[in-house]
C-alpha cells in the first residue's frame, strides 16, 4: 500500500497532496439540527479549519418585538428554542416583571417550574433522540418519542398547544391545573424513572458509542467559561454552574435537588450529565406537585397584573374606556405599562443559560429586546471543539452541545 | 457594590454614570479605555468577572446624544454576582475596540454587533456578516431601518429568483402564481382608480 | 419529526424518509423560509427528479406565518410551486398526515401532467 501511494504521488507530483480539501456540510443536510451550514477544510479526514455559517434561519424577532407589545412579544418567544418553548417564556415574563417590579403568587410559581421542568425533560428526550441518530442508534429514537409524546399530551392538556405553549402570562400564568392533569403529572413521575434505564441499557456501555463519544471534543474547563459555554456542556467539563442554585428564581431555593456535573470534559460526560438532569428533573415536579397541594385554592394570576389581551368573559364593547388598573389603551387595546429601565435576566433554559435583555422606555413597545440564545455561543465554539477531530467526530460534537438553530438565528 | 468602588478608584475619568435599573447595578464608561477596564474586571482577584453574559448594542436615535451603546453583561461564577458596562458610542465615529482577546466567545456576538447595528471593532480577526447575507446592503436592527422591505428594495438574489420562477411559472401545470399575481394587480388598479376617483 | 416516529407511524403509509433529493418524490418544507435559504430550496427542488410535489408544512412556510419581517420570504410558494398546504403552529402529526393523504388523492386523480404517460 506504501509503495502504491509513492507511485502515485510521483506521477501526480508531490504539491498535489499538501492542498487541503473543502466541504461544505450545506444547510440541507439529514440530521434535523435545523438549517446549520458548516465549511470544514479537510486535510484528508482530520479538520483544519471549521467555519460554520449561520443565518439561514434569522426571521428577525428582536425587532418585530420593538414592534408589538409586551404581551404579543411573549407569542414570539415561542418559537425561538421551539422544542422547550415553555422555559423561553417564563424566562422572558419573569424579565418582564423584575422590570415592572411584579410579585407573582406563590401558586404560579410552582406551575412555572412544573412545566419548565417539564420542558427540560422534553428537550433532553429530543436530544436523545437526534443525538443517537446521527451516531447511528436508531431505536432509541423511537423509545425516545414515546415519552416525549406523552409529555406532550400532557402539555396539551394544560394549555391546548403541544408544542408551542404561552402558557404563561406576564403576572402569573394562563390557567390552573384541573385534578386530571395533577395526577397524570403523579403516574408519569412514578413511571418515568423506570424508563430512563431503558435507554441506557441500549447505549450507556456499548462499545460503539463509547468509541465514538469518550475523548471526543474535549474542552478545559477555563477555555469552556472562556468560550462561554454553559448549561450541561459547560457541567460536562467540571464547572459547576447551574442559574437555579446561582440566581435561585421562583421556588428553586426551597426544593432539593442536586446539580449535575461530570469531570470527563468530552462528549461522553455530557450525556451523562443530561441523563442525570432529566432525573433530578423528575424528582422536582414530583416535589412540586407535594407543594401544590399545600397551597390549593389561590389566585394564579397577580393582581396588578396588566389585562390579558385576550379576556375570559365575552367583551361588550372592545373599545372601551381605560381601565383603572395599570394599562392604558392603544388603538382600543389595553397595552401594559413597564417603568423606564432595562433589566438582564437569565434563567437555566435546557441548553444553556437563555438570557433576556430588556430595555424600556416606558410606553407600550419595549425599545430593545436581545435574546441572549445559548445554542448561538455554543455554535461559536463549535471550531475550538472541532479541530483536530476526524469528521466524523464532529457530528457527535455538534449533537452533544445540543444547538436547535431557531434560538441561534432568532 | 465592591465591583464600582474600584473601577472608580482606578478609572475615575471614564466612568460617565453608574445607577441601578430592577435591581441591577450599570455603569456607563466611555469607549477609549474599554479593553482596560475589562481586563481589570476579568483579572482582578477580589472581583473575577470571568463569564461574559452578553455583548450587545442598543440604539438610542433620536432619545440620546451618543446614538449607540455596547452593552456588556458581565458575571461572576465564583462570587455569583453581575455587572454591566455600557460603552458609549458616536454616530459619526462608530467604532470601539475589540474584547475578543479577554473572551473568546466575543467573537461572534461582535460579529452579530456589527452586522445588526454597523459599529466596526477595531482589532476584531474576523469581521463579517453574521446573520444577514454576506451581501446584504443596510443595518437591520438600527431604528431607521424598515420592518418590512418594500418590494423594489428587496436582496438582488432572491430578486432575480422571484423573476426566475414566474418564468418558469408559465409552464406550471396548476396556474396559481400568476393568477395570484394578476388578481393581485387588478384589485391595486381598482383600489387606485377608487382613490382617484 | 413526531409524524415519523413511534406513536404515528408514517411507515404505514409507505413514506420514508430519504437523505438525498435525488432519490425522493415529495419535498416537505417545514418550517420559515428566509431569504437568505430561499435559493437553497429552490436548489434542492430543482434537483428532484420527475414527478415531484411540495408540502408547505406550518403557518410560516405557508404565507409567512407570525414573521412579517425584511428577512421572511412571506410563504414559500413565492419561488416554489406548492400542491397541499398543511396549515399550524406547529401543525399537529394528524393534520401532516391529512395533508400526505390528500396529496396522494391528488396524485391519483391528475392526468397527464408528467407526461403523455403519467
Amino acid at each position: 500500500m506504501a509503495q502504491t501511494l509513492e507511485i502515485i504521488k510521483k506521477q501526480q507530483g508531490e504539491d498535489q497532496w499538501d492542498e487541503p480539501y473543502y466541504v461544505n456540510m450545506g444547510p440541507q443536510h439529514p440530521s434535523t439540527h435545523g438549517v446549520l451550514r458548516l465549511f470544514l477544510e479537510l486535510d484528508g479526514e482530520t479538520i483544519v479549519r471549521c467555519d460554520p455559517v449561520i443565518g439561514y434561519l434569522h426571521r428577525g424577532v428582536e425587532k418585530l418585538s420593538e414592534h408589538r407589545t409586551y404581551s404579543q412579544a411573549m407569542t414570539l418567544t415561542d418559537r425561538l428554542d421551539y422544542i422547550a418553548s415553555a422555559a423561553n417564556n417564563v424566562g422572558y415574563c419573569l424579565a418582564v416583571e423584575k422590570l415592572m417590579g411584579l410579585e407573582i403568587p406563590r401558586r404560579a410559581q410552582i406551575l412555572r417550574v412544573i412545566v419548565c421542568e417539564m420542558a427540560r425533560i422534553a428537550s433532553h428526550l429530543l436530544w436523545l433522540a437526534t443525538h443517537a441518530l446521527d451516531i447511528g442508534a436508531m431505536t432509541v429514537f423511537l423509545y425516545c418519542f414515546r415519552d416525549r409524546e406523552w409529555l406532550l399530551d400532557i402539555f396539551e392538556e394544560i394549555c391546548g398547544a403541544r408544542l408551542t405553549v404561552s402558557y404563561p402570562r406576564i403576572g402569573g400564568v394562563r390557567l390552573d391545573f384541573t385534578q386530571e392533569i395533577i395526577d397524570e403529572l403523579y403516574r408519569f413521575t412514578d413511571e418515568f424513572p423506570r424508563r430512563i434505564p431503558e435507554y441506557e441499557t441500549l447505549i450507556d456501555v456499548n462499545r460503539i458509542w463509547l468509541k465514538r463519544t469518550v475523548g471526543v471534543g474535549k474542552v478545559s474547563p477555563e477555555e469552556a467559561v472562556n468560550l462561554g459555554l454553559t448549561g450541561p456542556s459547560l457541567r460536562g467539563s467540571g464547572v459547576a454552574y447551574d442559574l437555579r442554585r446561582h440566581q435561585p428564581y421562583l421556588v428553586y431555593d426551597e426544593l432539593d435537588f442536586d446539580v449535575a456535573v461530570e469531570f470527563g470534559c468530552d462528549v461522553y460526560s455530557r450525556y451523562r450529565v443530561r441523563m442525570k438532569e432529566m432525573r433530578e428533573a423528575n424528582k422536582i415536579i414530583r416535589q412540586c406537585l407535594d407543594l401544590l397541594k399545600e397551597c390549593e385554592g389561590e389566585p394564579v394570576l397577580a393582581d396588578e397584573a396588566p389585562d390579558l389581551l385576550m379576556p375570559f368573559g365575552k367583551v361588550k364593547t372592545p373599545q372601551a374606556a381605560p381601565h383603572p388598573k395599570r394599562g392604558f389603551v392603544v388603538k382600543g387595546v389595553e397595552v401594559p405599562v413597564v417603568p423606564e429601565g432595562e433589566v438582564y435576566f437569565a434563567i437555566e433554559a435546557p441548553k444553556g443559560e437563555l438570557g433576556y435583555y430588556i430595555v424600556s422606555d416606558g410606553t407600550g413597545h419595549p425599545w430593545r429586546v436581545r435574546i441572549r440564545a445559548p445554542s448561538f455561543v455554543h455554535i461559536s465554539a463549535l471550531p475550538a471543539l472541532s479541530e483536530g477531530q476526524m469528521v466524523a467526530d464532529i457530528v457527535a460534537v455538534i449533537g452533544s452541545v445540543d444547538i436547535v438553530l431557531g434560538e441561534c438565528d432568532r | 457594590m465592591l465591583a464600582v468602588e474600584k473601577l472608580k478608584e482606578r478609572f475615575p475619568d471614564e466612568i460617565v454614570k453608574v445607577f441601578e435599573s430592577a435591581g441591577q447595578t450599570v455603569v456607563i464608561v466611555r469607549r477609549e479605555k474599554i479593553v482596560d477596564i475589562l481586563r481589570f474586571l476579568h483579572g482582578d482577584v477580589e472581583l473575577l468577572f470571568d463569564h461574559l453574559a452578553d455583548l450587545t448594542a442598543v440604539d438610542w436615535l433620536g432619545k440620546k446624544t451618543p446614538r449607540f451603546e455596547v452593552v456588556y453583561t458581565l458575571y461572576s461564577i465564583r462570587y455569583k454576582q453581575y455587572l454591566r458596562i455600557k460603552a458609549q458610542v458616536p454616530e459619526e465615529d462608530p467604532s470601539i475596540d475589540t474584547v475578543t482577546s479577554i473572551w473568546k466567545t466575543a467573537n461572534w456576538f461582535e460579529r452579530e454587533v456589527y452586522d445588526m447595528f454597523g459599529l466596526v471593532f477595531r482589532g476584531h480577526p474576523d469581521l463579517r456578516r453574521l446573520l444577514m447575507p454576506k451581501d446584504w446592503e443596510g443595518h437591520p436592527l438600527r431604528k431607521d431601518y424598515p420592518l418590512f422591505l418594500e418590494p423594489e428594495k428587496e436582496w438582488p438574489t432572491y430578486k432575480e429568483l422571484r423573476e426566475k420562477t414566474r418564468e418558469l411559472a408559465r409552464y406550471d401545470w396548476y396556474p396559481t402564481l400568476l393568477e395570484r399575481e394578476k388578481s393581485e394587480g387588478a384589485a391595486s388598479e381598482e383600489a387606485d382608480h377608487g382613490a382617484n376617483a | 419529526m413526531a409524524a415519523g416516529a413511534s406513536h404515528n407511524d408514517l411507515d404505514r403509509f409507505g413514506i420514508i424518509f430519504r437523505a438525498s433529493p435525488r432519490q425522493s418524490d415529495v419535498l416537505i418544507v417545514a418550517g420559515t423560509v428566509t431569504k437568505k435559504m430561499a435559493p437553497v430550496v429552490r436548489r434542492v427542488y430543482d434537483q428532484m427528479p420527475e414527478p415531484r410535489y411540495v408540502i408547505a408544512m406550518g403557518s410560516c412556510a405557508c404565507t409567512g406565518g407570525v414573521f412579517k419581517t425584511y428577512s421572511t420570504v412571506q410563504g414559500c410558494d413565492d419561488f416554489l410551486p406548492v400542491d397541499v398546504y398543511v396549515p399550524g403552529c406547529p401543525p399537529r402529526p394528524e393534520a401532516l398526515i391529512e395533508g400526505l393523504l390528500k396529496l396522494q388523492k391528488k396524485m391519483r386523480s391528475e392526468h397527464g401532467r408528467w407526461g403523455a404517460f403519467r
